[in-house]
Parts: structure tokens; sequence; C-alpha cells
């Protein structure tokens, strides 16, 4: 290891002339077409590499193609500053509204115009819920990402309150392409396993979860309980499926009682043989992990089992995490590519230590997704995909929780915009009005 | 006391020259407190929160803090039910209501399918419903547990029905956005914060007193060795220090945030207390106890300790005002109390959001408290250090 | 005088090792491994290492403590493990806004409290002084955080005074635009603690025989009050502001955060969130080295401002 060697060859990637790529494979990959389209994936000029890039081999403060835009300064956590490319192809505004009723006024607003219009981007990253908010109001932002906590503000149950409407504001939004679920670690001896006792006590503590009561409070109702483990807007999710797991707290206690997980004296079951049980939910130590903590003491307070809360910084939650060392979490998933492939990847046995943050080794499960990667989308895959969901439920490795709203606030003078759930730029599809200020 | 003797005795005798013991430092400086009514005033304000803390932490008051009494952001009672009170409902399930649900014939086996069963009797699975599932709601019928299911769950409802309690739709001073009384989370908020400030308040001065005191005492390389400590200590930023610190000791509750507190903020009562001992030291009563073969230890603490003693007070009363304040911070950098405690540094980190939604009791709230505490406790300081050294008061002024 | 300099920054040495071995343990130890994150969400163990030993977090203990010896010698860093940007640039870039936001706020804490705190010394005792004091201390007993929330809502949203957020690109408009309500929040922040210690410094020098003297010998208020007692009380004061500033550095981190101002203080908090060792380092090794040269600094005005002063 150490640096990569740019000369070497390697059999089925080939750079046949300055701008064609060619790539063999030996068996059908029906994702390659996505992950080639994905936004880190791109192919750059080797020039470039050799002239910027930094110890770290990187080049993203000198990002050189052939696109809409070019970087002009990166204030690194603070601002990024775009602005057109002005050896840019160009192409002409050309789409045809689908059926949204909100896409006949952007065909109107933006078709025949030439493409990119919008001359500089700043864009800001701002923490704080209230700044953003505020400096939207005050008309200080263009365009800006309503997070949960401050949707009531502007927000009437999915639609922009009279205020905002009268102000000519507008609002993009729809489920975003990721899931939230509450994962269970399988190699854990506590909560993990495939015995009939410890499935019982995962379906249980599934089962005395209250998703609603989550969507109401804490999120105050942007998003929509998860009940399957492809979100909208991936292939492969099916709107009609309903989980089996339903909140259920007094089922979740009969079926704990069932399996001899009896209340000692202090009122808090221990394990089947008597051993105290506690169970240990990590999160992170901001606003959002507190919550999560507190919805969760309240679950465990209903079925009367001990809980203890580990507290780590992000970057620790993800070591410990690939280690198989914590055991229990809320993660979160968004999709890459809009293919279901990348969502049920998550419980694949031998993506453990990578991206299986449950640690499970179903053999089911493998068997099935290991069928299911070498079809396309069709009706058959379809099929494995809900055998495989069923799975999920039965053995309760995780309780799916959420799929969030996405809300996009855009200022009146912003014209064009819907924004897209995979392709996360829009700035070159949209216009500004400059008159209108 | 002088006079009875004088009017009971005939005679005096050399032997019986009354003469009136002169009151101490302690006597003298509570005299002089007394006088200062700004100073009582605000003494009789932090007992009540004392007693308060008292009647909160064995239980008395305010224990059921955590029960969801309220609706949602329940306003407060002086203000009325607000008609929006309440977090907005979860919207109906989107896209595609309408849509029948599938069968799949799954061929999953349930491990649990049996003992399910058991639990529950006979039970025909009932029909679909488009409704998002909610505790007692129908089930689908695509669901391979339903009987299962349906069965626990009517099994649970003959025995008894449990009735949600109904929510208030308003609270005295309002609700958070879990529909908690704001009024007990406050009392027994200021519990948790008095208590952390006091606490981490005694840990620093203890080790700022020792430090000081070895320090000073011994002087030399002791001395050195404690100096160099104290400046590598002082010259790494404090955040960063409480960050690291933080991250030591692992999130573990109130103590955590306690001995954070405690082991960061040592430093000034260490430069304070290390000047008195040196300026001590030297003193005749010092070497008058050295001369009757009094240990150093013991010179330490039995004879020079009391003449600092003061200052070990008023620094102690400074330190809890400041870690009363400073566990605000450290509950938004996230190193507040655990889940099961509430503190007023935990209800300001709840309320940031809040005030922009119109929200604003727990803020105020919470925010209030803190503000008569330890505005209470700072006047409290000033007259005590005024009652204990009068030099200061000046000759001319009250 | 110069062979105590020489002394004195002889003497920072030991305090600057401490401070190296004391960083290095407490972040190599507790700090976290940045490679998880930087290895993005599908990774596996062969690619952490990868990063890890790109990073030099693999090498023996030895050989990175010596690493970060070299680096506090040449004072360079290298770069950001998270943004790779050097970390010399993100000092330079990022001191100049939380100076923007200090200097003015230094400069207005100090003229304000120090001229109310002479006047309330001069009428101490006497009503003004009592209600003075009670409004500093209720100040001073509300939460930064609260007036931060509250501030940001009332004067820059509900009134429309000034930016809610932001940073610009002109220094006037920083100045004078976004710096202002930032300014303001702090300034209420920060004198009432000040105008308390300076009346307390005020009051000690006034009760000294000298002034007794002055006024026997027939001299104003005016001229006592602004020339005797404030420069023989400049020595506390000035002892306080210097050792107060590299703490005021860091500690702006609130008010960056809420006004969205790119300085240091925030930069920290991002770094120690990140396990960002680099800028953690960096920004650790500097703020010591400042507060140090401050206290120096600090000795040498003492001596400056009073000749009897002995230093040692």
């Amino acid at each position: 290891m150490g640096s990569f060697d740019y000369a070497a060859k390697i059999p089925g990637l080939e750079a046949v002339d300055r701008y064609t790529l060619r790539i063999r494979l030996k068996q059908p990959d029906y994702n390659l077409p996505y992950v080639l389209a994905h936004e880190p994936t791109s192919a750059v000029a080797r020039e470039i590499v050799a002239a910027y890039a930094d110890e770290g081999g990187r080049i993203m403060s000198n990002p050189v193609g052939t696109g809409p835009y070019k970087l002009v300064k990166w204030v690194r956590s603070s601002k990024i500053v775009l602005e057109a490319n002005p050896d840019y192809r160009g192409f002409v505004w050309d789409f045809k509204a689908g059926s949204d009723p909100e896409d006949a006024q952007i065909v109107k607003e933006m078709k025949g115009k030439k493409m990119p219009q919008v001359g500089r981007i700043e864009i800001s990253i701002m923490e704080e819920d209230q700044s953003r908010l505020l400096a939207f109001q005050n008309g200080e932002l263009d365009l800006m990402n309503l997070e949960g906590p401050l949707a009531p503000k502007v927000l009437n149950d999915g639609t922009l309150s009279p205020e905002m409407k009268k102000k000519g504001v507008k609002l993009s939004r729809f489920v975003d392409p990721e899931i939230s679920y509450h994962y269970w670690n399988m190699m854990d001896p506590v909560v993990g396993g495939l015995s009939k006792e410890k499935i019982a006590l995962r379906r249980a503590m599934a089962m005395a979860y209250p998703v609603a009561e989550e969507i109401k409070v804490v999120r105050n109702g942007q998003a929509v309980e998860a009940q399957f483990p492809i979100p909208p807007g991936v292939v492969g999710h099916d709107a009609s499926y309903k989980s089996s797991v339903k909140y259920d707290p007094a089922a979740a206690n009969a079926l704990l009682d069932k399996f001899g997980y009896k209340k000692g004296a202090d009122g808090y079951r221990t394990l089947p043989d008597g051993k105290p049980l506690l169970i240990r939910y990590a999160s992170r130590p901001d606003s959002l992990g507190r919550q999560q903590d507190e919805m969760w003491k309240k679950t465990f307070d209903s079925i009367g089992i001990r809980m203890e809360v580990q507290k780590e910084k992000f970057a620790e939650l993800l070591k410990l995490e690939k280690q198989c060392k914590l055991q229990m979490r809320t993660a979160a998933w968004i999709a890459d590519y809009p293919d279901g492939d990348n969502f049920m990847q998550l419980l694949y046995g031998r993506n453990i230590y990578q991206s299986n943050n449950a640690c499970a080794q179903i053999p089911e499960y493998d068997k099935l997704y290991e069928q299911a990667l070498k079809m396309p989308d069709s009706p058959e895959r379809n099929r494995l995909y809900h055998e495989m969901a069923k799975i999920i439920e039965t053995y309760a490795p995780w309780r799916l929780d959420i799929s969030r709203y996405r809300n996009m606030l855009v200022q009146p003078r912003v014209l064009g915009y819907k924004k897209h759930p995979i392709l996360h730029q829009e700035w070159a599809y949209i216009d500004v009005a400059a008159e209108k200020k | 006391m002088a006079n009875e003797i004088a009017l009971k005795a005939p005679a005096r005798t050399a032997r019986e020259v009354p003469h009136t013991v002169s009151p101490g430092l302690w006597a003298l400086a509570w005299k002089r407190l007394k006088s200062d009514h700004v100073g009582m005033v605000s003494l009789a304000i932090v007992v009540v929160f004392i007693l308060m803390m008292i009647a909160s932490g064995t239980g008395l008051i305010a224990g059921d803090w955590s029960k969801e009494v309220g609706v949602n952001y329940a306003a407060p009672s002086f203000i009325g039910a607000d008609i929006e009170a309440g977090a907005p409902a979860a919207p109906a399930a989107p896209a595609a209501p309408a849509i029948p649900a599938t069968e799949y014939k799954s061929d999953v086996v349930d491990p649990l399918a049996d003992v399910l069963a058991e639990l529950k009797g006979e039970k025909k699975p009932r029909a679909a419903s488009a409704e998002p599932p909610a505790a007692g709601a129908g089930e689908k019928s695509v669901d391979p547990l339903a009987d299962v299911m349906a069965d626990i769950r009517k099994d649970a409802k003959d025995k008894k029905a449990e009735v949600a309690e109904a929510r208030l739709p308003t609270l005295p001073l309002g609700g958070d956005k879990w529909g908690r009384d704001v009024l007990k989370k406050t009392i027994k908020g200021s519990e948790t914060s008095i208590f952390v400030g006091l606490a981490a308040a005694a840990v620093a001065t203890f080790l700022g007193t020792l430090f000081g005191a070895i320090a000073g005492y011994y002087g030399k390389w002791v001395d050195d060795a404690f100096n160099w400590f104290y400046s590598v200590f002082n010259a790494i930023p404090y955040l960063l220090l409480i960050l690291a610190v933080a991250a030591v000791l692992q999130q573990k509750g109130t103590l955590t945030i306690i001995l954070i507190l405690g082991l960061t903020g040592w430093t000034g009562t260490f430069r304070l207390i290390r000047g008195e001992y040196l300026k001590h030291k030297a003193r005749e009563y010092v070497q008058a106890a050295d001369a009757i073969g009094a240990s150093n230890a013991r010179r330490m603490f039995v004879h020079i300790f009391p003449n600092v003693s003061h200052v070990v007070l008023v620094q102690l009363s400074i330190y809890t005002v400041g870690f009363i304040k400073a566990e605000v911070i450290l509950s938004f950098l996230g190193f507040g109390v655990p889940v099961d405690v509430v503190s007023w540094g935990s209800m300001l980190n709840e309320a940031q959001n809040e005030l922009i939604l119109g929200k604003w009791w727990q803020l105020a709230a919470a925010g209030t408290a803190m503000a008569i505490l330890v505005t209470a406790f700072s006047l409290f300081t000033d007259a005590l250090r005024d009652a204990l050294d009068p030099k200061l008061k000046g000759l001319a002024g009250a | 005088m110069t062979a105590y300099i020489i002394r004195r920054l002889w003497q920072m040495v030991p305090t600057m090792a401490g401070v190296i071995v004391l960083v290095f343990i407490l972040f190599n130890w507790i700090g976290g491994d940045p490679a998880y994150v930087l290895a993005g969400k599908i990774s596996n163990q062969e690619q952490i290492d990868n990063i890890r030993r790109q990073l030099g977090v693999d090498q023996p203990y030895y050989v990175q403590l010596w690493i970060f010896v070299k680096q506090v010698l040449t004072g360079d860093f290298g770069a950001s493990w998270s943004t790779n940007e050097r970390v010399s640039n993100i000092l330079a870039t990022r001191l100049g806004p939380s100076l923007t936001v200090l200097v003015p706020l230094l400069f207005l804490d100090t003229a304000l409290s120090l001229t109310l705190a002479l006047a309330v010394a001069y009428v101490r005792g006497s009503l003004t002084d009592r209600m003075v004091m009670i409004v500093c201390t209720i100040g001073l007993s509300v939460s930064v955080l609260v007036y931060i929330i509250v501030f940001q809502y009332f004067f820059a949203y509900k009134l429309g005074w000034f930016p809610v957020q932001g940073w610009g690109n002109s220094f006037l408009e920083n100045l004078f635009v976004y710096s202002s309500l930032p300014i303001l929040i702090a300034l209420v922040v920060s004198i009432a603690p000040n105008l308390r210690l300076y009346r307390t410094f005020f009051l000690d020098e006034i009760n000294q025989d000298y002034v007794r003297t002055g006024r026997a010998k027939g001299l104003s208020e005016n001229r006592i009050m602004w020339i005797h007692v404030l420069r023989n009380a400049s020595i506390p004061i000035i002892t306080h502001l210097m050792a107060g500033l590299p703490g005021l550095l860091l500690g702006a981190f609130l008010i960056e955060r809420f006004f969205s101002i790119p300085g240091i203080g925030r930069e920290v908090i991002l770094a120690v969130e990140r396990s960002d060792f680099p800028v953690i380092k960096a920004l650790t090794v500097y703020v010591a080295f400042a507060t140090m040269a401050s206290n120096l600094l600090a000795d040498l005005m003492y001596k400056a401002a009073d000749p009897r002063v002995q230093l040692k």
C-alpha cells in the first residue's frame, strides 16, 4: 500500500481515447449504471490528480470537470461559492410536466431557457435551526432545507401556513428515499442470536416502541412510518405493504412473561436464567440523540426493562458499530442510488463489519439476497424482497422506524425549483427572477 | 454578663476582674451580615431554594415530574388553552391510501408462531384497514401472526382496560413538548442544578485548597512542581480541557458533570490559597506552633487553615454560581445530565427551538428560576465577603 | 529586565512540554478514531487501515509524539484530517472573523466597565451604587444561551435591526453589519462581571492612605479618581484583561455558532466532534503559547505601571 499507481494496467478498465472510458464486467451487475451516476463516482483526468492532489491524494478543493459550475471559494464548514462555468456546453430546458400539479407552473417558467441561468451560488452551512429559519424569513436566503424541529412554524400538516403562502413562498416536499431503523446487535450475548427467547426479546422491544408518537412529538409530523425496508422513491418499494410489527405494549409484556423474563423485586425484568437484564442504547450527544433516549426510556419502562444510555461522538459510534461492539442503536440509511439492493444489502451476512450494522447473519436471508443480487428489477425480485422483509419482521434484527420528509422552502423569486430525491444539485435547472427582490 | 457579675459580687479581687470575651471572626462576620439587608434577603432566597432542593430530593415534591400529564406544548394556565396546542397530528399515509393490500403468500416460518398462538385463543383475522397502525386498531390479513396477535390483544382487553389518562390542556407554567409539567421540571431541575453547582464547587475548592496549601506551605521544589502543573493546566484552553475530561470520563450521569467541572476549575482557588499560605507561613503564630512541636500537617490544617477559611468559603460561593451557569453550556455541548434527570441546562437546551415556535414558557421558567437563584447567591456571596473582610467596604461607605 | 524576560521565556519550555504531552495523551487516548468517519458509508477493514496509515496514526506512540514536537517547533501542523485544508490556512482565515468581533468588544467593554466602575466606586455605598450592582448581578445571572436565543429572535428577526446571521466579504461590512448584534450580546454578558470586579479593585485603592492624603492636600475628586486611583488600580485590571484574552478567543464559540461566524471557537468544536487531531493540536499549542505570552506581557506592564514591583 501507499500511493496508488495510476499507470498500472487494470483488466476491465480502459481509457480508449481522450473522451471514452470502457468498463468490462465478468458477470452482470445491474447496479453499475446507478453506481456510475452516483455523485462520488466520477472519471477525472489524470493530469488533474497529478497537479492538484494534496497529501491525502484528494483533489476536492480543485475539482476540474466539464460541469455547469466551478468552485470559486470554499471556507470549510462555513461557505461554498460556485460560479457558472463559461466553458460549459449548456443545454436548453425542455422537460415535460409529470403528474404533479405544480409541474405545469415549472414548465411555464422555464421552458426554452438556455441553462444554466444562475450565475453565482452561495451555499452556507448553518447548524442552528433558529438561525436558518429566521434568515430565510428575513430574505437572507433563497432556498432552505427545513428540518423537523421548526417545521410547525411554517407548515400546517404538510402544506405551507397561510402567512407563508401570502408571501409567495413555495414548498418542495416529498418523502426522502431513506429509512431510519432501530437495530440490535445480533452478535451480542444479551440481545443477539436466533434462539426463540432472544427473538421474543427483540420482538417485544419492537412491539413496545410507539412510532406514531415519535413522528408526532420528535419529528413534528415530518415523517411517515416505514413499513418496508425499501423506502418510497426507490425501485423495489411497495407502497401497499404493511409491516406485521405493530405497536402493542400489552402483547410485548405478555410475550416477555411467556418466555421467562420475570420481573424482579425492583420491578425490572431479568433474563430467563435469573441474571440481571440491562439494555445499552447508544446515541449521539446532541438534541436528537436525547429525544431518542427519551423515546426508548418510555418504551423500556412500559415493558419493565432496565435501560442504560451510552453516549459517544458520531465517529466513535461508527467505529464501535463497525466492530460490532454496540448493543443497540437507531441508525439511518439514505439511498445512494435508487435501487432496492442498496437497502437490502444492509442485512447481508457478508457485509458484517461494513454496512451491516446489526451484524446479522441469518442464513435464510442471505440465501434470498444472493438470488436477488443476480436479478434486475422484476416481479420475481420483488417477491424475494417481500420474503426478506418478512424475515426481518420475524427475526427482528431491526425494528423499522420512519422515513423523513424533505422540505425545501423556496422564495418566490426562485423559478423552476423542484427538489430531486437522488440528484442533489439542481443549480443548473433553476432560475432567479431578478426584479422581484 | 459582666454587669451581672458586678451586681452580684460585693467586691472584686484580682482574680475575679471580669473581662469581655472578644467575639471571633465568625461571630463578628455574622453580626455584620445581619445588618446587611440585601445580604439577608439574598440568604433567605438561597435558603428557600435549598429547602426546595431537599424537598424535591427526598421526593416530597415534583417526584413525578417525568409523567406526561399535559398535551404536547400545553399552554400556561394564565394564558389559557392554546387552540393550536399540541404537535401537529401525524399526516395520513402518503401516496397510496387507496391501494388495497396485496396478498403475498409467505414461505417464512415464524419461530414464535406456536407461542403467539398459545398466548391467544382462536380468532378470525379481521378485514384489512387502511389506517396507519395504532394500538388496538385493525390488523392486516397479510400478517401470518394476525390471529395470534389479535388474541393476545383480546386477552389483554379482557384483563383490564388500561385507560389512557386524559391529558390536561393547560398546566400552571405550561408543558414541554412531551407534555411534562414545566413547574415540576423547574423545581426538580433546580435540585439537580444546585446540587451539581455545590458538589462541583466542593470538588474544585477542595482540590485548589489542598494543592495551594501544599504548594504554599512547603515551598521550594514542591511549589515549583505544583506551579508547573498549574501553568500547564491553565495554558490549555478551558473549552478543550472540558471536552477532553468529558470524553475520558464517558457519560455516566450527573457525577460526570460534577467531576468535569470540579477537575477543571480548581486553578483559581489554587492561586489564591497558595498566596495565602505563603503569607501566613512566615507569620509568628506558625513559628510558635513549630516551637511547640506541631507537625507540618497539623500546622497546615489546624493552625493556618482556620485563618484562610473565609477565603475558601467565598471561593466556594463563587464557584457554585459559576458552575451552575457552566452546566447550561455543558448541556448545550451534549455533556449534560442523562435522560432520566432534568436540570436547568437540559430545560434551556430543549427550549432553544421553542421560542421561535411561540412556546416561550419553558425558556422563561428555567431562565427566571436560574436568574433568581444566581442573583441571590451572588449578592449573598458579596455580602459574605464584605462581612468577612470589612476593609473592602470602605470606611466611608455603608 | 532582559535577564528577567529571557528567564521567563526559558520557563515557558517545561510548561509547553507539559502541554504537549498532556494534549497528546488526552487526544490519543480518548480523542476517537477519525478513520471510520473518513472511510464513508460503505467501507471495509482494509480501507480503514489504509486511511489510518495515511493519517499516520498507526505508528507507535513515541514516533507520533516526536512528530508532534517537530510540528510545534516548525509551526506546521499539516492538514486537517477531515477537510484537508492546511491547518495554518484554517487558523489564518478563522482568526480574522473572531478578532473582528473580539477587538471592538474588548475596547467597548473595557471603556464602559472602567467608566461605570469608577463612577460607581466614587458613589460607593449610595443607592445608585447598590442599584447598579444589583442590576449587574441580575444581568450576569442569565445564561448567555438565553441572551443569544432571545436577542436573535427579537432584535434581529422581530424588529429587523440586525441581520439574523451571516458573514460577508468586506471587512467594513463584517464589522458594522454582521458583528453588531454578536458584539452587543457579548457586551451584555461581559460588562456585568467586569464592572463588579473593577469596582472591587477601585475600592481597594480608594481605601489606601494616599487617597486620604490627596484629599487632605486639596486635590479634586476627579483628579484623585481618574489619575491616581485609576493608575494604581491598573495593575490588577491589566492582569485580568491579559489573562482573559486567550480564553475569549475560544469562548465565543456559542455566538459564532448561532450567528454563523466562521471563527476559531466554532472551528474547535467542529474539530473535536470530528476527532480532527491536527487542528486540535495546533489550536491548543497556539492558545497555550498565547496564554503564557500574555501572562508575561501582563507582568511586564505591571513593572511599567508600578516601579515598586519586584519581578522575580
